[in-house]
């Protein structure tokens, strides 16, 4: 059993619930002081202008935060497997949703002939694409 | 002996101030129990992350198809409250994480004081929001009177959204952005009351010495819960309130 400056390990006892990474206060502190400047980072990165890249940007810091969460707040990086396989998974269903769904919103020909997404309450309306888009 | 012939699995307290852990009878060992306990609660919060995600799915294909209405009802929103709330968010979900660190090493005195510190963050957090939601309700974005008046199919007047001061006038669809934004801090809101309640009810556990370095089961899941709250606000914020 390799034991890092930072770690310990509960229950040396014979009967337990098993052994558990114990994290150190100063990893946890650290993790803290990494989420609020990354926090920082985001709304100092909201305020220039990137265009589309500004999602792609606030994005991947929302994930590197959720990432720093999942591993030392919630004891990922010491889980077993099985549960990492778990919640893990569940990300990879909630991508295939997310990525599907934004696929199709994103190819979709608004040409006139197809009035699929005219909005149900004001039918004046027309999509922004249909005025801006005018190629083939 | 138990009913089914085995000794009942005692996990012994490490102190006069702890009470020891029996095993329940369909666990052979206590590692079982905990491995059990924890798979089962990483399943549920798998479908914690599905029922975010539908919400998440829908803010990006509206915000995909009406671009302007979110950029426009994001600067209606209070960038520096929702800051504010991310930064007491995140320093709760620490004090949550030294929680669970002080009942794994049995500091019964800090497991309370780290637990009591995470509930005040809770309220913090919902008083903010609170103030958010009152400013919503002041503008018309969100009145919350006529929450659930129905929909005018004459007039197609939204009851609930009357946007007074007509800050929503250029765009179209502005009630869009309000019903996200008020369905997904709603719900989330919820969880972190949720959130708050349970971690109440561990220090009612832990003030009776439930919990210590050899049975620390339910405090863990509770913090589990705490942080998946912390997560979710994690893409929230700048989702919402700094709509890119």
């Amino acid at each position: 059993m390799t034991v890092h400056d930072h770690d310990a390990h509960a229950g040396s006892g014979a009967l337990q619930m098993g052994h558990h990474h114990v994290s150190s206060a100063a990893l946890f502190a650290k993790v803290l002081v990494a989420l609020l400047i990354l926090t920082a980072i985001t709304v100092g990165a909201s305020r220039i202008h990137f265009g589309a890249a500004n999602m792609l940007i606030a994005m991947f810091l929302a994930c590197v935060k959720a990432s720093l969460v999942m591993a030392f707040f919630m004891h990922l990086k010491w889980d077993t497997a099985i549960n990492k396989i778990v919640f893990f998974g569940s990300f990879l269903f909630l991508s295939l949703l997310i990525v599907f769904t934004i696929a199709d919103q994103t190819t979709r020909r608004m040409d006139g002939k197809w009035h699929v997404q005219k909005s149900p309450v004001q039918y004046e309306w027309v999509h922004p694409r249909l005025l801006t888009d005018k190629k083939d | 002996m138990s009913h089914d012939g085995h000794h009942a699995v005692v996990i012994p307290a490490p102190g006069p101030e702890f009470q020891p852990h029996t095993v329940a009878h369909h666990f052979d060992t206590p590692v079982q129990e905990f491995q059990s306990a924890k798979l089962g609660f990483w399943l549920f919060l798998a479908t914690e992350i599905l029922l975010f995600g539908g919400l998440f799915a829908a803010y990006f294909y509206f915000h995909e198809m009406y671009p302007e209405t979110f950029r426009l009802g994001g600067k209606q929103l209070d960038w520096q409250l929702g800051a504010l709330n991310t930064a007491v968010l995140l320093a709760s979900s620490w004090t949550m994480a030294m929680g669970v660190r002080a009942a794994q090493t049995s500091q019964k005195k800090l497991l309370l004081r780290y637990c009591g510190l995470t509930v005040l963050g809770a309220l913090i957090f919902m008083a903010v929001k609170f103030v958010e939601y009152s400013a919503k309700d002041a503008h018309g974005f969100v009145v919350f009177a006529d929450l659930f008046a129905p929909y005018d199919t004459a007039t197609g007047q939204i009851p609930w959204f009357q946007d007074y001061d007509g800050h929503m006038a250029g765009v179209p669809h502005g009630h869009l952005f309000f019903a996200i934004y008020l369905t997904m801090t709603a719900i989330h809101g919820l969880h972190v009351l949720i959130g708050a309640g349970l971690i109440l009810w561990i220090m009612k556990g832990a003030a009776k010495g439930r919990f210590h370095a050899g049975y620390y089961l339910p405090v863990d899941l509770v913090g589990l819960y705490w942080h998946l709250v912390d997560l979710i606000w994690i893409f929230l914020f700048p989702l919402l309130y700094l709509v890119p």
